[in-house]
């Protein structure tokens, strides 16, 4: 009898250990509606050195790509990776849905300045950083010759106003594309303008609320004049649409991010400039970046880790940053220091306006109820744009609005 | 003689019973469970009992109350033009005229195509810079510019106004047209026998005829409409700054955008209990104006 129930025990220990041998099913959920080359690249070989796991690319349009990640975790069946905007990994921290990040530490030395802020949260980085952009000043110069004035980067905010007016006086094109639809990049627009006039939104030293300040009281000023040689209605556009009444010579300039060049009309007689200086700051920008996040309960998280991993460093994101191929994105390491020597961005003017400024630059505030913060920030600027109130009155709003986010 | 007492008998019971598990389960459970969770917290990474506080704080904000009145007023507008648009297409193409069988298929597509295809066709006609509307109005000299029919409040509003008129007339008007047609001729032609004209005829005869049919497609629409989301949500969700945010669009955002289920089921609940309020008094306003009618 004894040797009977040895008997099974073992059985039954060689049938537990042979599960740990069976596939892991790993589901990563990748945003942009394709699968990229180098993505698929990077899975294949890790495949090959991982035997008996299994990866299941699932790729899901931008629109609906992190919401359906969210849904499947509040489902709990979480996939196994997921790229997410970084501004939902406190939520999902908060929540217990994703898991710390083990990024290494020659890694954390190789990011640009500020990456890492953007997936921090009490001291805790909870995503590995995947994709990265800044943004500058996109000017049409066929406009501003039409216009009298000479393309050249305007260096503080009334030289920006007084060339705006100069083209929307003098041709048929607004002087510049606002955006302000209930959209993310109406704050992320924002948030350039804010961080280019010396201000915050939070302290990254104490947590503290700082949006109810001055410099976002002359950054709201800014819209306000903007609003006066903008194209019409800017609370219905958002940035792509502002691209495209850029394209068809109805806007004279507006800002943009690096992949700008590559969705601008062929032979676009353009200039990219830093963003102008405010009163209250120096030319800065903003840091924004999404994550590849792993999800708790997967069941797999370690070899999830690896497979983040090994699709955000070295030539797997270097193949995702360069125009050739990739995204066209900010670069998000400082490539040189991972050896590789000669990086697309190295000697080309046009990289260097999207570099230089990330040191000045600040990053999109981490907040739990990052949807309803979106939802402050556009309440304030169609405010403004609406002309519903004074400066004044919206920012002390929005600022008592943040306040219960926090 | 002593009767004997006949058996309860439920084979009647038996051959209704798939279709109630079927209500229970697609109707009265999701009821249930949001009325439940309602009274939580419920968010994405868990849930906790808080009894009615979700519905003390909403009924507490101005600017739910403000939703409610916006929600109201779209509803009694969109129906009310609905019903309007309806009668007089219906009228029409009662009519005989030659093409009316052209004339009634033609009236069709606005109801028959897609909402969402629908709605992304008037976001670009109401489009500033690209849309047709702004482009012939300012070539009529009717606008200096371009204008922008979502950018600002009151445009927005009312543009998602003609936009549901758009889709819903259709079918009020194939409905009313139906009703007309089972109106007998007989009374048209004594009334005409005795001198009444065209007007006459249409308020005397024709509206009380088919008034169930109005009063029935009057609830049905002012429900959908009431609940009407895809339309808004294309077209502009929810804004500028709140200007088209309606109940349902306020609870989708809370809900689903803001992942606050508690807080989203709350709004739903008062969704119910504002339609079935709304639909008392409406059919006892109905009773009291019939009853007034026949002692006339």
């Amino acid at each position: 009898m004894k040797s009977i129930k040895l008997a099974l025990i073992g059985l039954l220990l060689v049938a537990g250990s042979s599960f740990s041998l069976r596939a892991a099913d790993l589901h990563f959920i990748m945003c942009g509606g394709e699968v990229r080359e180098a993505d698929q690249t990077v899975v294949d070989a890790f495949i090959a050195n991982n035997p008996g796991v299994n990866v299941n690319i699932e790729a899901v349009p931008w629109g609906t790509c992190q919401d359906k990640s969210l849904t499947l975790a509040a489902a709990g069946d979480p996939p196994s990776i997921s790229y997410m905007g970084s501004r939902t990994l406190r939520q999902l921290a908060n929540n217990d849905l994703i898991v710390p990040a083990k990024i290494s530490s020659d890694l954390m030395e190789a990011y640009q300045p500020g990456i890492l802020n953007t997936v921090t949260v009490k001291g805790t980085h909870w995503g590995y950083p995947r994709a990265f952009s800044t943004k500058a000043l996109f000017i049409n110069c066929d406009l501003a010759e039409q216009a009298g004035v000479a393309c050249e980067a305007p260096t503080n905010w009334d030289e920006l106003y007084d060339m705006a007016k100069a083209i929307n006086d003098n041709t048929d094109a607004a002087g510049f594309g606002l955006v302000g639809k209930d959209f993310d990049n109406t704050m992320h627009q924002f948030l350039v303008w804010l961080y280019s006039n010396g201000g915050q939104v939070i302290d990254l030293q104490t947590g503290a609320n700082m949006l109810d300040s001055q410099s976002t009281r002359e950054t709201l000023a800014l819209y306000e004049k903007l609003v006066g040689v903008a194209q019409e209605g800017p609370t219905a556009f958002e940035r792509s649409q502002v691209k495209d009444l850029y394209n068809d010579g109805q806007v004279g300039m507006y800002v943009e991010g690096p992949w700008g060049r590559g969705v601008h009309n062929e032979g676009m007689n353009e200039i990219v400039v830093p963003i102008p200086a405010g009163p209250s700051g120096e030319s800065g920008t903003l840091l924004i970046t999404d994550s590849i996040a792993v999800f708790k309960g997967s069941g797999h998280e370690d070899i999830a880790h690896k497979l983040a991993t090994a699709l955000t460093s070295g030539e797997s994101q270097y193949a995702l940053d360069t125009p050739d191929g990739g995204w066209g994105l900010t670069p998000i390491f400082d490539y040189e220091k991972l050896g590789i020597s000669d990086p697309y961005y190295k000697g080309d003017d046009y990289w260097a306006v999207f570099i230089n400024g990330i040191g000045a630059g600040g990053p999109e505030p981490l907040v739990e109820d990052f949807k309803i913060m979106q939802s402050v920030f556009v309440n304030m600027i169609q405010g403004i744009l609406l002309g519903d109130d004074t400066v004044d009155n919206l920012v002390s709003i929005a600022g008592e609005e943040f306040d219960e986010l926090l | 003689m002593i009767e004997k007492k006949s058996k309860l008998d439920f084979y009647p019971y038996f051959l209704l019973a798939p279709s109630l598990i079927f209500i229970l389960v697609i109707v009265a459970w999701p009821l249930i469970e949001t009325f439940r969770l309602s009274l939580t917290d419920a968010r994405l990474g868990g849930e906790s009992y808080v009894g009615f506080e979700n519905y003390q704080e909403l009924l507490e904000k101005k600017k739910f109350h403000r939703v409610i009145t916006r929600t109201f007023f779209w509803m009694f507008l969109s129906v009310g033009l609905k019903i309007l648009l309806g009668l007089a297409g219906a009228t029409l193409l009662n009519a005989k005229v030659p093409g009316r069988a052209l004339f009634r298929v033609l009236v069709m597509p606005p109801w028959v195509i897609p909402i969402a295809i629908g709605c992304i066709g008037w976001l670009w006609l109401y489009n500033s810079h690209f849309g047709l509307l702004s482009g012939i109005a300012q070539r009529i000299g009717l606008i200096d510019g371009p204008f922008g029919f979502l950018a600002y409040k009151k445009p927005a509003f009312y543009s998602a106004i003609v936009t549901d008129v758009w889709v819903g007339t259709p079918m009020v008007t194939i409905f009313f047209l139906a009703a007309m047609q089972g109106v007998s001729r007989d009374l048209y032609e004594a009334a005409w026998v005795d001198g009444a004209g065209r007007w006459h005829r249409f308020r005397r005869i024709t509206i009380p005829q088919i008034m169930p049919v109005i009063v029935t497609m009057s609830l049905l629409s002012m429900i959908w409409t009431f609940n009407s989301f895809e339309i808004i949500w294309i077209l502009t969700e929810g804004g500028p700054r709140g200007a088209t945010t309606t109940l349902i669009v306020d609870t989708y955002k809370t809900a689903i955008g803001n992942w606050k289920f508690g807080e989203g089921a709350a709004r739903a609940v008062i969704i119910v209990a504002l339609l079935g309020i709304f639909s008392f008094f409406y059919y006892s306003l109905i009773k009291k104006l019939n009853k007034f009618e026949e002692r006339k």
